[in-house]
């Protein structure tokens, strides 16, 4: 038995029973999942949760499912890192980077949203599932998918370069390369997410999906010792994974696992593509689309379905925003990499960027505890970074060759 | 066909009535769900009811008058 109360309307707080829907017929607003929190907290306690095995099912009963858990046993709880090196560069005390490169089994925090809307997509019955991707959320459908057992249609830009497509092809799903542009996708994908009786994870499972991205802030609080920090960066794309995580954190003071909560929620985004940053430096509720440009592709979403939500949690919570050039989002891989030996894609460039300037500006303070959210892995962008990061000393065969070497790098 | 838009507004067309203009010209039924409206810009959230063809060249028109025409959902490909 669940914990789920049903759907409700984030616009008019019209409550629908748990079907595959996503937008309030009344007022188009889009559906959230309600929960029964009275029940959850005599179950969900930090005795329990200890019990239980390392990955994002360990909260369960906070996540929209029914029966047992049936996709990404191994996904979830990744380590959060404490950053030493990094916070000595950037100048503050206590630093953490919660370090899903590692998540499983796609190496992006995709993992977790993918297995919680799988679990779901099986207890609907469904047995196609679905999905609009260029990237992470296509490797991690494709791979979850297989996994299952289900039938999977994963729909792409005809124009995507052949490399981002193998890694989602290794799992043989049904990759549909439509030849329009970016909003012609779009389009087509919600005239068959309405059409057809599938399981289209971020279209009429989304409700469900986005509850998967409040693992990673479960994770930080247990991680942490029980406490939130004091300050998380996010890097931004749809605007849903900041919002989630506010509300992981909201619901684990909810049913008494922490006492306090005095977390500043922080956006970050590519300059390149920054509706939802631009609104919040500009003091503004609306969000105006842009057409993406920018190296980190993960995020390149120009009109973010939780981009208004996502800024009301930066406004709620007292936190900021703020947007890097694509030479400072390079920079920020570089900066991980070296100083933490963790491999970010674009996404985490961007977010270690964004925290240096949040830092530098003074909204985070230097004797803080700050997690900064890293969401995927370097090995997936590696074409962002070719001949910028330090170079091969090429020699012959011969020792003295070597040592002519060593003599420049000593 | 049914459409359901996301329609954002700039500042210099907020006292226009680009809505009732596209509606008659296309045979377009705007049913209106939500809408949000500042000194600066114009949100409105609203389902476009009429013969594809119709739907389609009102849309073009709204986009053409330098209305921003989204989906609901937002953007899909992630």
């Amino acid at each position: 038995m669940g914990f789920v109360r049903g759907l409700k309307c984030r616009e008019c707080g019209r409550e629908y029973p748990v079907d595959p829907i996503y937008v309030c017929e009344f007022c188009f607003g889009p559906l959230e999942v309600a929960y029964d929190y009275k029940k959850i907290k005599r179950v969900l306690t930090k005795k329990n949760i200890l019990k239980r095995d390392k990955n994002l099912w360990r909260y369960k009963e906070l996540l929209p499912i029914d029966g047992e858990p049936q996709v990404g046993l191994n996904s979830g709880y990744t380590p959060l890192v404490k950053a030493d090196n990094l916070a000595k560069v950037l100048g503050v005390k206590e630093l953490y980077i919660k370090d899903d490169t590692v998540a499983h089994p796609t190496l992006s925090f995709k993992d977790r949203v993918v297995a919680v809307a799988l679990t779901k997509a099986k207890e609907f019955g469904f047995d196609t599932v679905a999905c609009a991707s260029t990237g992470n959320l296509a490797h991690s459908v494709s791979a979850h998918g297989a996994k299952a057992g289900f039938k999977r249609f994963v729909f792409i830009p005809a124009s995507l370069e052949p490399s981002k497509i193998v890694a989602s092809l290794i799992y043989a799903p049904n990759v549909i390369a439509v030849d329009g542009n970016y909003d012609e996708v779009n389009r087509l994908c919600s005239e068959i997410a309405n059409k057809y009786k599938w399981a289209f994870v971020n279209i009429n499972i989304r409700p469900f999906y986005a509850e998967g991205s409040k693992t990673q802030g479960f994770e930080i609080i247990e991680q942490l010792g029980w406490q939130a920090p004091d300050n998380v960066v996010v890097p931004c794309a749809s605007g849903s994974l900041l919002t989630k995580v506010w509300k992981a954190f909201k619901e684990f003071k909810e049913i008494g696992i922490i006492k306090e909560l005095d977390t500043k929620m922080f956006a970050a985004q590519a300059t390149g593509c920054s509706p939802i940053s631009a609104a919040i430096k500009q003091g503004t509720d609306v969000i105006r689309p842009v057409k993406p440009n920018t190296i980190a592709k993960s995020l390149a979403i120009g009109n973010p379905a939780d981009g208004f939500y996502a800024s009301q949690v930066v406004k709620e919570s007292g936190g900021y925003a703020e947007d890097v050039s694509d030479d400072e989002i390079v920079e920020g891989i570089k900066l991980l990499a070296s100083t933490e030996g963790i491999f970010a894609e674009t996404a985490g460039g961007v977010t270690i960027a964004a925290a240096k300037k949040l830092i530098q500006q003074g909204y985070i303070g230097k004797n803080d505890t700050t997690v900064v959210c890293i969401t995927g892995n370097g090995l997936k962008t590696q074409e962002a970074i070719v001949g910028k990061t330090a170079q091969v000393h090429s020699i012959k065969p011969k020792l003295e060759a070597f040592e002519e070497v060593l003599k420049n790098i000593r | 066909m049914k459409m359901r838009v996301k329609l954002t507004f700039p500042q210099n067309l907020i006292k226009e009535p680009v809505i009732f203009t596209m509606s008659k010209q296309f045979e377009v039924m705007p049913n209106i769900r939500r809408a949000r409206v500042t000194d600066t810009v114009g949100e409105m959230i609203l389902e476009l009811d009429g013969q594809e063809s119709n739907v389609n060249e009102g849309v073009q028109y709204l986009r053409d008058q330098g209305v921003e025409v989204e989906l609901i959902e937002g953007d899909i490909v992630e």
